[in-house]
C-alpha cells in the first residue's frame, strides 16, 4: 500500500449549471488509487460516483482541486503528455446495448484502436486481438471475430467492452456499473475477468457500483468509498468497512440491504433513519448533509459544521460522531 | 384454498423468424393471502406470465393453450381467458391488479396523481375515492395533499412506486401482482418498499405475486417461489426449500452466483452459457448445456416436473438427487444454514 499514487483526486470538485441552478455532483473529493489497486466507489443515485469515474479518467474537467497522474497535475500538461494520461486510463461504460457501435464487428471495434494508437498493424493486428478475446475468456476466439454485437449476449457484449479497453494497455480501468445491466447468474465471471487482469497486468481497477454485495466481492482485496450526495463519507479497506461500518449512512445501507438468505435477510438489525427523503443536490443542508435523516445526529454540530473526510484508526471518516468515537476521544457530554 | 389457479397456459410471440416459446405449460395455484416469487433472468418469460394473469399481454402474444382460474371467495370461479368486457373490467384491479415494472413509464405525464386515481375510480364505477386514495396513500408513508396535486415527474422514483402499489389497491384487489417492484430503486428506498409490502400484506391480506430476478427480494417477502427458465417452472418449493435445499442445478447456480453483504463470502461462481434460442429449442433439458449435472439420458426429453423431498417441492431435474447430495456435502456458502 506504500506504492507512490498512480491516480489520485486531490480536494476535487464538479459542479453543473442545471436550470434549477449550480449543482455540485462532486464535492470536495480526495482520493488515492495505488498501482494495482482495487477500488471500489459505492452509492446511491445522485451520489456523484459516476461523475467521480469521469474525473479520474479525465472526462472531466474539475470546477476545483487537482486530478494527479503519477504526480503530474494532468490538467496542466499539454499535448503529448495528455494523450499519455488518457490512454492509460480506460472506462468500461455501464450499458453494452449503447456504448458498442452496431455497424462494427468484433474485429473492427478491436483492430481500430490498435491501428489509430499504432500498437500494432497488418497481421500482428489480428493476433493481438485474438490474445484480448482470450484475456476476457471469449473462446475460441475465431468465433467472435467476425461477430456484430446483435449476435452477442450482454455478457458477451460487456467483454468485448473490457477487451476494446485493454486495446491501448491501459494501467487503470474505470468501471461504471460494468456488471448492473448483465444477468444476475453471469455477474461473478465479469467480475473475474477484471480480477484477473489486475492480478495479470497489475492494473488498477477502480467499479462504480450501486451494489455494495458486488462491491464486497469484486473489492475483497482492495478498498470501498461510499459516497452521498457529492461527498466521500467513508473509506477503508472492503471487509472491515462492511463488518464495521464507522460512518452512520454506511451502517444504514447494509442495514438496509436484502440479502439472498431468507433467515439472514428477515432477521437483520434495521438502521432507523429519521427522514426518508433524499435532499435534492440543489438545496443540501447546511452542516453534514446526511444530518437530516442521520440516526446519530446531534444538534448545534451535525447541523452546523460539515465534516471532514478524517483517517481514524482503519479508515477515513467524514462523521463527527464517528470520528470522536473511532479517535478514543469520547467527550463528557456522551 | 387457492383463488388463482394457473392450468397448462403457453404462450407464444409471432415474429418473422418464428415463434417464440415465451411461456411453456406453466401450471402453479396460488392461494389466499399468499406471497408468491417468480424468479428467473431475462427472457424466462415471467413477465410474460404475469402481463397474461390480467390478459395485458403485448399484441404480439397468442396464448395457445391452458387456462387461468380466478375463484373469488363470494362467487363462481371464472377463466380469465373467456371473460367478456365488462367481466374483464371487474376483474381486473376488483380481483387482480398488476403494477408494472418501470414506476415512471407506468404513469401518463401529463395527468397529475389526482387524475390517476380519478380515472381508475370512474373505470371501475367507484364513487368517491378521496377518502379511500387517501388512507391508501397514507398507508403507503405519502402524504396525500402533497401527492395528489402533483405530476409523475415532480415524484421522485421511490414516491412513483408508492403511488403505483395505493393506486394498484384502490378497488382492494383480491390479487396484487407486481413486476420487478424494486429494481432501479436504491437501497434505502427498495427497503422501504419491501417493508410498505409486508405492513401492507398484513393489514390488507391478498394474496401478492411479484415478479423478480432479484433473489433476495424472494428471501425477504416470499411464502413460496417458483423458478423459471426457458418459459417453463423448473422448480416451485417454499422459500426455505429453494434457498437452503435447491433441487434444481438452475436455482443452485442463481443462489451460488448472488454475493452477501453479511455474513461469509462463501464461494461463488457464474452459471457458464446463456440460455437457449427460444424459437428453436434443444431437444431434452433446456438447461443441459449450462448444466454441471448433465448426462446423456438429460437430452432425452425434456424433464418434467417430478416431486423431490415433500409434496410441496418439485423441481424438473432427472438429476435432483445429485443436486441434493452436491447441496448436502458441498454446503456451499450461499447455501448452507
Amino acid at each position: 500500500m506504500n506504492a507512490s499514487p498512480l491516480v489520485e483526486l486531490e480536494r476535487v470538485s464538479r459542479q453543473f449549471e442545471t436550470p434549477g441552478g449550480t449543482v455540485t455532483a462532486v464535492n470536495d473529493v480526495s482520493l488515492v488509487v495505488r498501482p494495482a489497486e482495487i477500488v471500489c466507489l459505492v452509492g446511491e443515485s445522485g451520489c456523484g460516483k459516476t461523475t467521480t469515474g469521469r474525473l479520474l479518467t479525465g472526462l472531466a474537467r474539475p470546477s476545483a482541486g487537482r486530478v494527479l497522474f503519477e504526480g503530474r497535475d494532468v490538467w496542466h500538461t499539454r499535448g503529448a503528455e495528455f494523450s499519455r494520461f488518457r490512454r492509460a486510463v480506460q472506462i468500461v461504460h455501464q450499458d453494452p446495448y449503447a456504448s458498442l457501435n452496431p455497424t462494427r464487428s468484433v474485429f473492427q471495434t478491436l483492430s481500430a484502436p490498435l491501428e489509430r494508437h499504432r500498437l500494432a498493424r497488418g497481421s500482428d493486428t489480428q493476433r493481438r486481438v485474438i490474445e484480448l478475446l482470450k484475456l476476457v475468456d471469449l473462446t475460441p476466439p475465431e468465433d467472435y471475430l467476425g461477430k456484430y454485437p446483435h449476435q452477442l449476449s450482454g455478457g458477451q457484449r460487456q467483454r468485448v467492452s473490457i477487451a476494446r479497453a485493454l486495446t491501448v494497455e491501459p494501467r487503470f480501468i474505470v468501471a461504471d456499473e460494468a456488471v448492473s445491466m448483465v444477468d444476475v447468474s453471469i455477474r461473478i465471471s465479469l467480475l473475474n475477468v477484471l480480477i484477473r487482469l489486475r492480478d495479470q497486468l497489475g492494473m488498477s481497477c477502480v467499479l462504480i457500483t450501486h451494489d455494495l454485495a458486488v462491491a464486497r466481492y469484486f473489492g475483497r482485496q482492495g478498498r470501498i468509498g461510499v459516497m452521498y450526495l457529492g461527498r466521500l463519507v467513508e473509506v477503508g479497506e472492503t471487509e472491515r468497512l462492511v463488518a464495521d461500518p464507522a460512518h452512520p449512512y454506511t451502517a444504514a445501507l447494509i442495514a438496509a440491504i436484502p440479502e439472498a438468505d431468507p433467515l439472514l435477510t428477515r432477521g437483520k438489525t434495521r438502521v432507523p433513519l429519521r427522514s426518508a427523503e433524499v435532499p435534492s443536490l440543489l438545496h443540501l443542508p447546511a452542516g453534514c448533509s446526511f444530518h437530516p435523516r442521520c440516526p446519530r445526529f446531534e444538534a448545534g454540530l451535525c447541523d452546523i459544521v460539515v465534516p471532514e473526510l478524517v483517517a481514524v484508526p482503519e479508515r477515513e471518516v467524514a462523521c463527527h460522531v464517528a470520528v470522536r468515537e473511532r479517535a478514543g476521544l469520547v467527550t463528557a457530554g456522551r | 384454498m387457492s383463488i388463482l389457479a394457473v392450468e397448462h397456459l403457453s404462450i407464444a410471440y409471432q415474429t418473422r423468424r418464428g415463434a417464440v416459446q415465451a411461456v411453456r405449460d406453466v401450471s402453479f395455484d396460488l392461494d389466499q393471502a399468499e406471497t408468491l416469487a417468480i424468479i428467473g433472468e431475462s427472457g424466462s418469460g415471467k413477465t410474460t406470465l404475469a402481463q397474461s394473469l390480467v390478459r395485458l399481454s403485448p399484441r404480439s402474444a397468442t396464448v395457445t393453450n391452458g387456462r387461468i382460474l380466478y375463484r373469488p371467495p363470494d362467487g363462481p370461479q371464472v377463466d380469465v381467458r373467456s371473460l367478456d368486457e365488462g367481466r374483464l373490467r371487474r376483474y381486473r384491479w376488483q380481483g387482480c391488479a398488476l403494477v408494472f415494472q418501470s414506476a415512471l413509464n407506468a404513469f401518463n405525464p401529463v395527468l397529475t396523481i389526482r387524475d390517476h386515481f380519478a380515472d381508475t375510480a370512474r373505470a371501475h364505477g367507484m364513487g368517491d375515492f378521496r377518502e379511500q386514495a387517501t388512507e391508501l396513500l397514507d398507508m403507503v408513508s405519502l402524504d396525500a395533499r402533497r401527492v395528489l396535486p402533483a405530476f409523475p415527474h415532480e415524484l421522485s422514483g421511490g414516491m412513483r412506486q408508492r403511488v403505483l402499489i395505493a393506486l394498484g389497491l384502490l378497488l382492494a384487489p383480491q390479487i396484487l401482482i407486481l413486476d420487478e417492484p424494486t429494481t432501479a430503486l436504491d437501497i434505502l428506498t427498495q427497503r422501504q418498499v419491501i417493508d410498505l409490502l409486508r405492513t401492507l400484506k398484513e393489514r390488507l391480506g391478498f394474496a401478492l405475486v411479484f415478479i423478480s430476478h432479484d433473489l433476495s427480494l424472494a428471501a425477504e417477502l416470499a411464502d413460496r417461489v417458483i423458478t423459471m427458465y426457458a418459459g417453463r417452472i423448473v422448480e416451485t418449493a417454499t422459500v426455505a426449500d429453494l434457498f437452503y435445499r435447491p433441487r434444481h442445478p438452475y436455482s443452485l447456480g442463481l443462489l451460488r452466483a448472488v454475493p452477501r453483504v453479511s455474513g461469509a463470502l462463501g464461494n461463488l461462481d457464474s452459471i457458464p452459457g446463456s440460455p437457449p434460442d427460444l424459437i428453436r429449442l434443444p431437444p431434452g433439458c433446456t438447461y443441459h448445456a449450462r448444466c454441471p449435472f448433465g448426462v446423456d439420458d438429460c437430452l432425452k426429453a425434456e424433464p418434467p416436473l417430478l416431486d423431490v423431498d415433500t409434496p410441496a417441492h418439485r423441481a424438473a431435474c432427472i438429476r435432483w438427487q445429485d443436486v441434493a447430495d452436491a447441496v448436502g456435502s458441498f454446503e456451499p456458502a450461499a447455501v448452507g444454514v
